[in-house]
C-alpha cells in the first residue's frame, strides 16, 4: 500500500505549485460538472458533442484543446523565463525545471500546433472543396478522440506519478530506466503513441478527402492553396509518423519490457533513436508549417483582392518542400560525427529547401503587390509572418553549415531559431487562420480592435523574446540550463527575453478576453461571407448546416465563389435540386475507444498489467463490433432541407 | 486533360467497385497500407542496424533454422494464393466458394503463426530473452510485429466470415473481402522481404 | 423520390492524368493466381538454393536475393492484389511509389548515417 502510494505520488507531484495546480483544476473542474448540471446540459454535451462525427464540431473541440494546450504550454514558458530571469534564481530546482520544459516542448508541438491544424484542416477542407462531411467520419472522430484522451493521459502527469523530464525529444539514454526509474518518460511514450495512431488515420482520411470528393469541375489545379497544403501535410504525415511510432515503441520496449535496443549495454545505440526520432522529427517541421503556408495563401489573396500569384510554383514549392524535407533529418544531430560524407550531403540537401520556400515568400509578397489591402488581423498575422520567417529561416541555413553548427549546436542560439520558425511560421498562421474561419465556425467576428491589441504585444513581445537569446547563444549560453552565474554578461539579455515572455503571456490573455467579449457582444453576420472571400466556404451561411451544401456546387475556375459573385450567382439554390441527403450518425463507439486507450495506457503506464490488458480488450471488442456496424448513417428528407434553407434565406425565389 | 470513365465500364467494374462511396475505403486501406510500408522500414532498418550486435548472445547464424521458417513462408505463401482465390470466386458470385477458400486462408494464416511461436518459444527457451542483445531485440521485435499483423488478419477474416455468412456478396461485403485481400497479400510481400533480409542473408557469411 | 445523395456523390471519378486511368482485367479461370503462386514457389526456393549453395560472394548473393524477392512483391503486387484496380484515378499506386521510395530512403541512408566510426566526430 505504501508502496502504492509512493508510486502515485512521488516528492514530485507533492510540490506547492504542483498541489496549487491540483487545487484549480479540481474547482475549475467541480465548476465545469456544476455548470453542466445547472444549466441541464449534459444530454446535449453527450449528443451534440461527444457522440458527434460532423467534422465542423470535431474542428472545433480540436481548437478547444489546443487553447487549453497553448494555455498550459505557454504557462510553462513563463516559469522558465521566470527561473532565468536573473543569476542564481532559485524559483524552480533543477528536477522542476526539467520537468518544465519536457511538457513545455511536449505540448507545444503535440497538444497545441497539431491540434490547432486539425482543427482547421476539419473546419475548412470539407466546406473549400464542396464536401458535406471528410471521408470517414467516424474515423475522424476516432482520431479526435484518442487526441483528446492522449492529452488528459500526458497533462495527468504532474497530478499523478510525475512528469516526465528527459526533454521533448525524450533522448536516450535520458530515457533509459536505470537512469529515469520513474513512470514520467512512460506517460510521454504512451500518450504520444495513442495520438500518433489518430495522426495517421487523420492524415489517410483527409487524404482520401481530397483526392476523391473534391466538387465537380474543381481539377487539382483548381483547388484552394490552403487545400493543396493539407493534401501535401496528410501525405507527410502518413510517411513520418511510422517513424515517431517506432522510435516510441522501442523505448518502451526498453523500459517496460526489457529489451536493449537503446542502452549501451547489450550492444544497443541511443543514437539509432535520435536517428528514427529525426527520421520523423524533420517532416513533422513541416507538417506544421505547411498548413501555416495554406492559410496565408489564402489570407493573402482574400485581404488584396487578388488571385494568388504563382499558384502552380506555389503548388510546386510545396511538392518539393515535402520531397526535400525527408531528406535532411540528420541536421538535427551533425555533431553525433557521422563522418565528413554524411554531414556534407544533408548540410546541401537542407541549405536547398530555402529556395521553393524562397519562392513562396515572393509570391506572397507579389500577392499584394497592386492589391487594395485590408488591414484586418488575419492580415496583420501575415504581414508580420513574412519578415519573421525570413529571418528565421536564414538562421537555419546558418545552422545548416556543418562546421557552424558545432559552434551553434544546443545553444540558445539553436533555441531562437526554432522558437523563430516555429512561432513566427507556425503560430502567426493558426492565429491567422483563427480570425479568418471563426466567423465560419461560429457566424460572428471576433474583435478586430482587441484582436490587433494581442497582435501587438505577442508580436513585439516575440522579438524581446527571441532576439536576444541569439545573443545569449553566440555568448555560449547553452540549452537547458536551469541556472546560471554572475559575470558572464548574460544577465541583461535574460530578463530583457523575460519580460519579452511576458507580454507575448499578455497578448494571450488580451486573446481570450477577446474571445469572450466578442462571444458576449455578438453581433451574428448573416451574409455567410463577411470578408468578401474568394473560396467555396464563404458561399454558405455561417455556421454551416449540418450537411453543408443543400445542392453540391460546380466549379470551374479556380477562387470558385469569387468567380461565381462576379457572375452575378449568389448562394442560394432552386427548392426544386434538393434531393434528399445521406449523412454519417451519431456514434459513441470513438469516444468509448478513446476512454479504452486511455484506461490501457494507465494501465501500461503504472506497469498494471491487467488494468491494460483489460482496456486492449475494450478496444478489440470496439473494433469488432465496429465490423459488423449496419446503420452508420440516416438520411435527411428534402423537405426538411428545404425548410432548414429557407430558414436561413437561402431559397430562390 | 479529363478522362471520363466510360459508362458502360461502370456496370462492368467488380461489385466492390460499383459504389462510389464504398470506394472509398478501398483507397483510405491502400493509403494505411503505404503507411504501414514505412513502419515496417524503421524496423527493417532498426534491424539492418542491429545485427552484428549480438553482445554475449546468440548469432544469426546460431539461431535461425532454415527448415522450419521455409514451412512458414510456403504456408504464407499459399494462403496468399488461397486468398486470390477467394476474391476469384467472389466475383463470380459464388458465396460457398468465397467462404470455403477465405476459411482455408485463416487456417494456414493460424498454421504460419502457430510455428512462429513455436520458433520464439524454442529460442527463447535455448538462447534467453530479447534482453541479451539489441540483435535479439530487433528480430524479435521485427518479426513479432509481422506475426501481430497476422494475428490481426486471423480475427479480422473470421469476423468477415460470420458477416458473409449472414449476409452472402454484397458491396459492403465485397468491398470488405478485398481490403481484407490487400492487406493480407501485404503481409504476405513483408514476409518474403524478412525472409529475405532476415533469415537469408543472417545465413551468408 | 431518388436515392439519397451520400457526401461523396461524384467525387474523384475524373481522371485527370491519363497515366493514372485504371485499368479491370479478369479471366474465365484462376491463371493468374496459379502462376502468381507458382512463381513466387520458384523465386523462394530459388533465393534459398542460392544461398545454401553459396553460389557468389556475399556481397554480390545480397543484391540478387533481394532482387528475387523485390520481383516476388511486384508480382503479388500486379496478380494479386490488382494494382491497377481503382475507382477513379489510381492515386495509391502513386502513394504506394512515394512510400516505398521513403522506405527505401530509410534503409539505406540509416545503415550510411549509423556506421560513424571514421571520419570527424
Amino acid at each position: 500500500m505504501s508502496h502504492l502510494l509512493a508510486q502515485l505520488f512521488p516528492p514530485s507531484v507533492l510540490r506547492p505549485m504542483e498541489l496549487g495546480a491540483d487545487a484549480s483544476i479540481l474547482l475549475g473542474g467541480l465548476g465545469i460538472v456544476l455548470l453542466l448540471t445547472r444549466l441541464r446540459r449534459w444530454g446535449w454535451l453527450w449528443r451534440e458533442w461527444i457522440t458527434t462525427v460532423d467534422h465542423k464540431k470535431i474542428g472545433i473541440m480540436y481548437l478547444i484543446f489546443a487553447m487549453v494546450g497553448l494555455f498550459r504550454g505557454g504557462l510553462d514558458a513563463v516559469m522558465l523565463r521566470t527561473q532565468l530571469a536573473i543569476p542564481n534564481n532559485t524559483f524552480l530546482g533543477p528536477e522542476h525545471y526539467n520537468e518544465i520544459f519536457t511538457t513545455h516542448g511536449t505540448i507545444m508541438v503535440f497538444f497545441m500546433a497539431m491540434p490547432f491544424i486539425f482543427a482547421l484542416f476539419n473546419i475548412a477542407v470539407p466546406l473549400m472543396i464542396g464536401a458535406r462531411d471528410v471521408a470517414f467520419p467516424k474515423l475522424n472522430a476516432i482520431s479526435f478522440w484518442l487526441f483528446a484522451f492522449a492529452f488528459v493521459l500526458f497533462n495527468m502527469s504532474f497530478v499523478v506519478g510525475g512528469s516526465p523530464n528527459a526533454g521533448w525529444t525524450a533522448y536516450a539514454p535520458l530515457t533509459e530506466l536505470r537512469f529515469n526509474p520513474g513512470v514520467g518518460e512512460n506517460y510521454y511514450l504512451i500518450a504520444l503513441q495513442i495520438s500518433g495512431i489518430g495522426t495517421i488515420a487523420t492524415g489517410v482520411n483527409f487524404l482520401v478527402t481530397i483526392l476523391r470528393m473534391r466538387a465537380k469541375g474543381m481539377t487539382l489545379m483548381k483547388m484552394p492553396l490552403f487545400v493543396w497544403s493539407v493534401l501535401i501535410t496528410s501525405s507527410l504525415v502518413i510517411f513520418a509518423f511510422p517513424a515517431l511510432t517506432v522510435a516510441l515503441a522501442l523505448t518502451m520496449l526498453d523500459r517496460l519490457f526489457g529489451t536493449s535496443f537503446f542502452t549501451i549495454a547489450h550492444g544497443g545505440m541511443p543514437m539509432m533513436y535520435v536517428n528514427l526520432f529525426w527520421i520523423w522529427g524533420h517532416p513533422e517541421v513541416y507538417i506544421l508549417a505547411l498548413p501555416a503556408f495554406g492559410i496565408f495563401s489564402e489570407v493573402v489573396a482574400t485581404f488584396s483582392r487578388k488571385r494568388l500569384f504563382g499558384y502552380p510554383a506555389m503548388v510546386g514549392s510545396l511538392i518539393a518542400i515535402s520531397l526535400l524535407s525527408y531528406g535532411v533529418w540528420v541536421h538535427h544531430f551533425f555533431t553525433m560525427g557521422a563522418g565528413a560524407a554524411v554531414n556534407a550531403f544533408f548540410g546541401v540537401s537542407t541549405m536547398l529547401i530555402a529556395i521553393p520556400t524562397g519562392v513562396k515568400i515572393f509570391n506572397w509578397i507579389f500577392t499584394m503587390w497592386g492589391g487594395r489591402i485590408r488591414m484586418t488581423v488575419a492580415m496583420l498575422w501575415q504581414l508580420a509572418f513574412i519578415p519573421t520567417f525570413v529571418i528565421g529561416g536564414a538562421t537555419g541555413v546558418m545552422l545548416a553549415v556543418v562546421p557552424g553548427d558545432y559552434q551553434f549546436h544546443n545553444s540558445y542560439f539553436l533555441v531562437a531559431h526554432f522558437h523563430n520558425v516555429l512561432i513566427g511560421g507556425v503560430v502567426f498562421g493558426l492565429f491567422s487562420g483563427l480570425y479568418y474561419w471563426w466567423p465560419k465556425m461560429f457566424g460572428y467576428l471576433l474583435s478586430e480592435r482587441q484582436g490587433k491589441w494581442a497582435f501587438w504585444f505577442f508580436l513585439i513581445g516575440f522579438w524581446v523574446t527571441f532576439f536576444p537569446q541569439y545573443l545569449l547563444g553566440l555568448k555560449g549560453m547553452t540549452r537547458r540550463i536551469y541556472i546560471y552565474p554572475h559575470g558572464l554578461g548574460w544577465s541583461p539579455l535574460n530578463l530583457i527575453s523575460t519580460l519579452g515572455a511576458y507580454a507575448m503571456g499578455i497578448g494571450f490573455v488580451i486573446l481570450v478576453y477577446s474571445v469572450v467579449y466578442s462571444w458576449r457582444h455578438r453581433e451574428p453576420d448573416l451574409t455567410g461571407d463577411p470578408w468578401d472571400g474568394r473560396t467555396l466556404e464563404w458561399s454558405l451561411p455561417s455556421p454551416a448546416p449540418e450537411y453543408n451544401f443543400a445542392v453540391l456546387p460546380e466549379v470551374t475556375e479556380r477562387d470558385a465563389w469569387w468567380e461565381m459573385k462576379q457572375e452575378g450567382r449568389s448562394g442560394k439554390v432552386r427548392a426544386e435540386d434538393i434531393g434528399a441527403i445521406r449523412m454519417p450518425r451519431n456514434t459513441p463507439v470513438p469516444f468509448l475507444l478513446g476512454m479504452s486507450f486511455f484506461v490501457a495506457g494507465i494501465g501500461a503506464v503504472f506497469s498494471w498489467w491487467p488494468i491494460a490488458i483489460a482496456g486492449m480488450l475494450f478496444v478489440i471488442a470496439l473494433l469488432v463490433s465496429g465490423w459488423f456496424e449496419e446503420h452508420d448513417h440516416h438520411d435527411i428528407p428534402a423537405e426538411e432541407i428545404r425548410r432548414t434553407e429557407a430558414a436561413l434565406g437561402r431559397l430562390e425565389g | 486533360m479529363t478522362v471520363q470513365a466510360h459508362p458502360a465500364q461502370q456496370t462492368q467494374m467488380p461489385l466492390e467497385f460499383r459504389d462510389s462511396h464504398e470506394t472509398l475505403g478501398i483507397l483510405g486501406f491502400w493509403l494505411f497500407l503505404a503507411s504501414d510500408v514505412v513502419l515496417f522500414a524503421c524496423l527493417f532498418a532498426v534491424y539492418a542496424v542491429f545485427h552484428g550486435r549480438v553482445a554475449a548472445g546468440p548469432t544469426p547464424l546460431q539461431i535461425f533454422h532454415l527448415g522450419p521458417v521455409l514451412t512458414e513462408t510456403v504456408l504464407l505463401l499459399t494462403s496468399s494464393f488461397t486468398c486470390g482465390i477467394g476474391i476469384f470466386m467472389m466475383r463470380r458470385g459464388r458465396t460457398k466458394a468465397l467462404m470455403a477458400w477465405l476459411a482455408l486462408t485463416m487456417l494456414l494464416g493460424l498454421a504460419f503463426v502457430g510455428m512462429e511461436i513455436t520458433e520464439f518459444t524454442t529460442d527463447v527457451a535455448t538462447f534467453g530473452t530479447w534482453h541479451q542483445s539489441a540483435f535479439l531485440s530487433s528480430f524479435f521485435t521485427l518479426v513479432g510485429t509481422h506475426g501481430g499483423h497476422v494475428s490481426f488478419g486471423i480475427l479480422w477474416a473470421a469476423a468477415l466470415l460470420v458477416r458473409l455468412w449472414r449476409q452472402g456478396i454484397t458491396q459492403a461485403t465485397a468491398r470488405r473481402v478485398y481490403t481484407f485481400s490487400l492487406y493480407w497479400h501485404f503481409l504476405d510481400i513483408i514476409w518474403i522481404f524478412l525472409f529475405t533480409v532476415v533469415y537469408l542473408s543472417g545465413k551468408i557469411t | 423520390m431518388s436515392t439519397p445523395h451520400s457526401p461523396a456523390a461524384h467525387g474523384g471519378e475524373e481522371i485527370e492524368i491519363a497515366l493514372l486511368a485504371p485499368k479491370f482485367e479478369e479471366h474465365a479461370f484462376p491463371w493468374r493466381q496459379i502462376f502468381g503462386y507458382a512463381a513466387s514457389l520458384v523465386l523462394t526456393l530459388g533465393a534459398l538454393l542460392l544461398v545454401e549453395r553459396h553460389v557468389l560472394a556475399p556481397t554480390a548473393l545480397l543484391v540478387v536475393i533481394l532482387a528475387l524477392a523485390a520481383i516476388q512483391a511486384g508480382l503479388q503486387l500486379g496478380l494479386f492484389m490488382h494494382l491497377r484496380e481503382s475507382a477513379g484515378a489510381t492515386w495509391h499506386v502513386v502513394t504506394l511509389a512515394i512510400g516505398i521510395g521513403v522506405a527505401i530512403g530509410i534503409v539505406i541512408f540509416s545503415i550510411w548515417i549509423m556506421t560513424f566510426k571514421s571520419g570527424v566526430s
